[in-house]
């Protein structure tokens, strides 16, 4: 039993750092249909800023995560703005393109951090709570608080303001969207940043608990994705489930198979996949000839 | 008008001149063989190695540039597919103790396994989700590698055996180097087969349009496998090889940054092309070894050069030339003219008085979700007739094509046709029953030429005829002989043969339809669907497509035809089917119905009925009001 409550712990705290990465996947895919394979290398990137800003700028964590999430939304738009002439195009070749970014961003951050990689110190040093004989690290509550707020965030931004209605028309239909005069390319590169922005900020809230380094977006990318993908590609709650179930999977997976964990991951995930291709909370979509 | 069509004129000139390339090509073929037969020679021991090394690669590309760019899968298990050859080879030598070459030949099976697995995914989801299955698959791959003991825990298998070759030392590089040589001239010249015939035109058309595929008789699913197993023999071959050469694997030869790698030289060689691919293999893998100094500089490189060309130059450099060529095209000045010959009409068949009923739908009831797109549609059509289904837009006609032709599956009720029971047969199976269908919005294959079109629709084998390719060879040539007779005699019968090779997408609109009738008229169908054949025609057009439409029904074929031309409609049909909001709410000739209040009442309104049930004889709905 309480090994079973500490091994949830952890799925659930990893679970929220994946619901962050689904959401950006998610926001850029249900905005423009592409999925963002460089994803997980911003997330790396954004990892390595904030843990810059904090262990050698001695900045405070909140500041070292904002700061991260401004240079990622930054790549994000040079991203998109180089991306542009394919949108609504050649969905292959866009993610092609991403894949090609993602080789980019992980050669500069060699080239910027060394290749080696760094572990980063725990931001909150409070003593763990302990429930029912199962210990919870403070800091995974405040990964999972920050995780919560910003889906909360993300969901008010898309339903209750104009430019977030005016993305969601855009995913929509793209030529409807247009007509009625929103400006397309804009939304998209929005989304594109807001996307960054949210793999900076799992990336910052991923540098404690992981260790930092230029390959870390590998695996967590995939993972986010699964999450993405299992919730339902481009559903918002969709991506909060995913992420927590991916968590739970791998966490439980990595205490019974020890280092086979990643085998039976994805090897679970491609069956899911497999099973219900639309994810849990996906709308099935009819061919229309 | 005429400076439209010059473009065209220019096009359709150059493909008549004769095809000079063809006459070169084996001279160009030997200049290279003697060119690779003799390169050793020129190389220093390590070149000969690195060089041992690309080949690898290159044939790995082959097989990705099968998968990717001519069937359209992504697959991110490539560099895993050659993990698994090479693994297979390194535990049944050092662990098991076995030859090398019986060892290679079950390393390669293990291989193709490996492909049909992780192509498994493939029959349920594509592009994107595909992408990361694939990917997330190959990670779990070498999880396994890095673990388990029977593959060395994570340091690797050393001690494989020197590949025996008679009295030949496969130790030295330049002697294994033709070895691989062999395997690769094998290799791709395969694949070049593949490509260019049946097999691959299927592969092709699947990855351009997998609907309209379908429906011209190609099994979408087994299509799919086909190409993930030729990818996993070429990684398995790939794997093979590699195990001989360097007699040592470990984990990170297959990780996902050299899976990275093989998609830059696929992309940047041009995906859509094998000999691209290659090049694309040997020239990243030559800069790779110039930098191996600067390894992170050179993946800066080459992700930089894969971002500008799928922006500036998606063929890759493998379009290149074809590019340069459509740009000096068009300062050339062109001559003659090209404008879509004339149909000849098809000898007409014997008439058969006894016809019966060809198709018969019984209450057919078609929800999507809550929403009800046919209700209890019944419908009659019988062999020989040309039957018009009209009705204003979302009444259902398309989604009654969609039920007929195999898309969708009906919520309730039955289709047959000659008194065979067809609902929820997949539209592959349909084709070879003798259905076949145009598209609304107009369904060809982006990538294929208008001859490349009609072969791929002439071609009715099926897809266990693949086995060919490996045991009967010649068999494929020769009925690429027969298919491409027959694909001459279409595009002359429908005047299309000044466009044979050009791109139907760059053609005027009214072509482009053309083409999508001759297509689905390939197969010689007992039924043909048309959805809006003449919308977007002008006047002649449609005098021709009547013209056309009459004499493919003499020629024995039923036609059943969705139109809003209601002119068109009444000079071609003998028998009208109105629907409304997903119900038949006329029947009959097509003055009848036109006359029908009901019909009136669904076209224009209540009140346009009421004044024409007073005013005799009837307004025709000419045109739907949209």
């Amino acid at each position: 039993m309480q090994v079973f409550l500490q091994t949830l712990v952890g799925g659930l705290s990893l679970g929220a750092v994946y619901a962050l990465v689904a959401l950006g996947f998610a926001l850029v895919y249900r905005t423009m249909g592409l999925v963002n394979f460089a994803h997980a290398d911003v997330l790396m990137v954004g990892a390595y800023v904030a843990s810059t800003f904090t262990m050698t700028e001695h900045l405070p964590f909140a500041a070292a995560a904002a700061a991260a999430i401004v240079v990622t939304a930054l790549i994000g738009l040079v991203i998109e703005r180089m991306l542009r002439p394919l949108e609504g195009k050649d969905f292959d070749l866009m993610l092609i393109g991403t894949i090609g970014f993602g080789i980019v961003l992980e050669a500069l951050a060699t080239l910027v951090w060394g290749a080696t990689g760094r572990a980063v110190p725990s931001p909150v040093q409070t003593a763990p709570l302990h429930l029912l004989g199962a210990s919870i690290p403070s800091y995974d509550l405040v990964v999972t608080a920050v995780a919560l707020v910003a889906m909360v965030a993300l969901s008010l931004f898309l339903e209750r303001t104009r430019r977030g209605v005016a993305m969601q028309a855009v995913a929509m239909d793209y030529d409807a969207a247009t007509a009625v005069g929103i400006n397309v390319g804009r939304s998209n590169a929005i989304a594109f940043a807001i996307g960054a922005g949210l793999a900076a900020l799992a990336g910052a809230l991923v540098g404690p608990l992981l260790y930092v380094s230029p390959t870390m977006g590998g695996s967590i990318g995939i993972d986010g994705f699964a999450a993405a993908i299992l919730g339902g590609f481009g559903s918002i709650p969709g991506a909060v489930v995913g992420g927590v179930v991916i968590g739970l999977i791998s966490s439980f997976s990595a205490g019974h198979f020890h280092g086979y964990s990643d085998l039976v991951t994805f090897t679970v995930f491609a069956v899911l996949v497999m099973i219900r291709p639309t994810g849990l909370f996906g709308e099935r979509t009819v061919v229309r000839a | 008008m005429t400076s439209d069509l010059q473009p065209l004129q220019r096009r359709a000139a150059v493909l008549r001149r004769p095809d000079l390339r063809r006459l070169g090509r084996p001279a160009g073929y030997l200049v290279l063989a003697v060119l690779a037969w003799l390169l050793p020679y020129g190389l220093g021991g390590y070149d000969m190695h690195v060089l041992d090394t690309a080949l690898v690669f290159a044939i790995l590309a082959i097989g990705q540039g099968l998968v990717m760019g001519i069937a359209g899968q992504i697959n991110l298990a490539q560099v895993a597919f050659m993990g698994v050859g090479a693994y297979t080879t390194a535990i049944l030598t050092t662990q098991e103790h076995m030859a090398f070459w019986p060892a290679a030949v079950l390393a390669v099976a293990a291989a193709a396994l490996m492909g049909l697995l992780i192509g498994l995914p493939a029959l349920r989801v594509q592009s994107h989700y595909l992408g990361i299955v694939t990917l997330g698959l190959s990670l779990a791959f070498l999880n396994w590698v890095t673990n388990a003991p029977l593959a060395g825990s994570g340091s690797g298998l050393s001690g494989i055996p020197v590949p025996p070759l008679g009295g030949v030392d496969l130790t030295n590089d330049y002697l294994y180097y033709y070895v691989e040589l062999l395997a690769f001239v094998a290799a791709l010249a395969f694949g070049l087969f593949v490509v260019r015939t049946r097999l691959g035109r299927r592969m092709r058309a699947m990855r351009d349009d997998s609907l309209a595929a379908g429906s011209l008789g190609a099994r979408i699913p087994v299509l799919r496998m086909t190409a993930f197993l030729l990818a996993g023999v070429y990684g398995g071959v790939a794997g093979v090889l590699y195990a001989g050469l360097i007699r040592f694997v470990a984990p990170e030869t297959f990780s996902i940054t050299e899976m990275f790698l093989l998609l830059a030289m696929v992309v940047i060689g041009g995906r859509q092309s094998l000999w691209g691919c290659v090049v694309g293999a040997l020239a990243l893998s030559a800069v790779q070894e110039e930098l191996t100094d600067l390894s992170t500089y050179a993946q800066l490189g080459y992700g930089a050069v894969v971002v500008l060309m799928v922006v500036f130059a998606p063929t890759g450099l493998a379009g290149v030339p074809h590019r340069l060529r459509t740009a000096l095209q068009r300062r050339a000045p062109g001559p003659e003219s090209a404008t879509v010959g004339p149909f000849r009409p098809y000898p007409p068949a014997e008439p058969r008085p006894d016809a019966g009923t060809l198709l018969q739908l019984d209450a057919i009831t078609m929800r999507f979700k809550g929403l009800v797109a046919l209700s209890e549609v019944s419908l009659q059509v019988r062999a020989g007739e040309i039957r018009g289904v009209v009705g204003p837009n979302g009444s259902g006609k398309t989604t009654l094509f969609n039920i007929i032709s195999g898309l969708y599956r009906a919520s309730a009720g039955t289709v047959a046709l000659q008194g065979r029971q067809i609902g929820g047969m997949r539209p592959y199976r349909l084709a070879h029953l003798g259905l076949a269908r145009t598209f609304q919005n107009l369904r060809l294959f982006r990538r294929l030429t208008v001859r490349e079109h009609l072969l791929a629709a002439l071609d009715r084998s099926p897809t266990r005829w693949a086995w060919r390719y490996v045991l009967w060879p010649v068999g494929v040539w020769r009925g690429e002989r027969d298919l491409g007779r027959q694909a001459d005699a279409l595009l002359d019968r429908f005047g299309l043969a000044a466009f044979a090779g050009a791109i139907p997408y760059a053609l005027p609109y009214g072509i482009q339809r053309r083409v999508e009738l001759a297509r689905a008229m390939a197969g010689s169908p007992q039924l043909l669907l048309l959805d809006e054949p003449a919308a977007g025609l002008n006047g002649t057009e449609k005098a021709q497509l009547v013209e056309i439409v009459k004499s493919i029904r003499d020629s024995g074929t039923t036609v059943v035809i969705i139109e809003h031309d209601m002119g068109l409609v009444m000079s071609l049909c003998e028998q009208v089917t109105v629907l409304a909001a997903g119900r038949v709410i006329a029947h009959g000739s097509p003055a009848q119905v036109a006359a029908d209040p009901q019909v009136i009442e669904a076209y224009l309104g209540r009140a346009a009925a009421d004044r024409a049930g007073q005013e005799q004889p009837v307004t025709t709905p000419s045109e739907e009001p949209s």
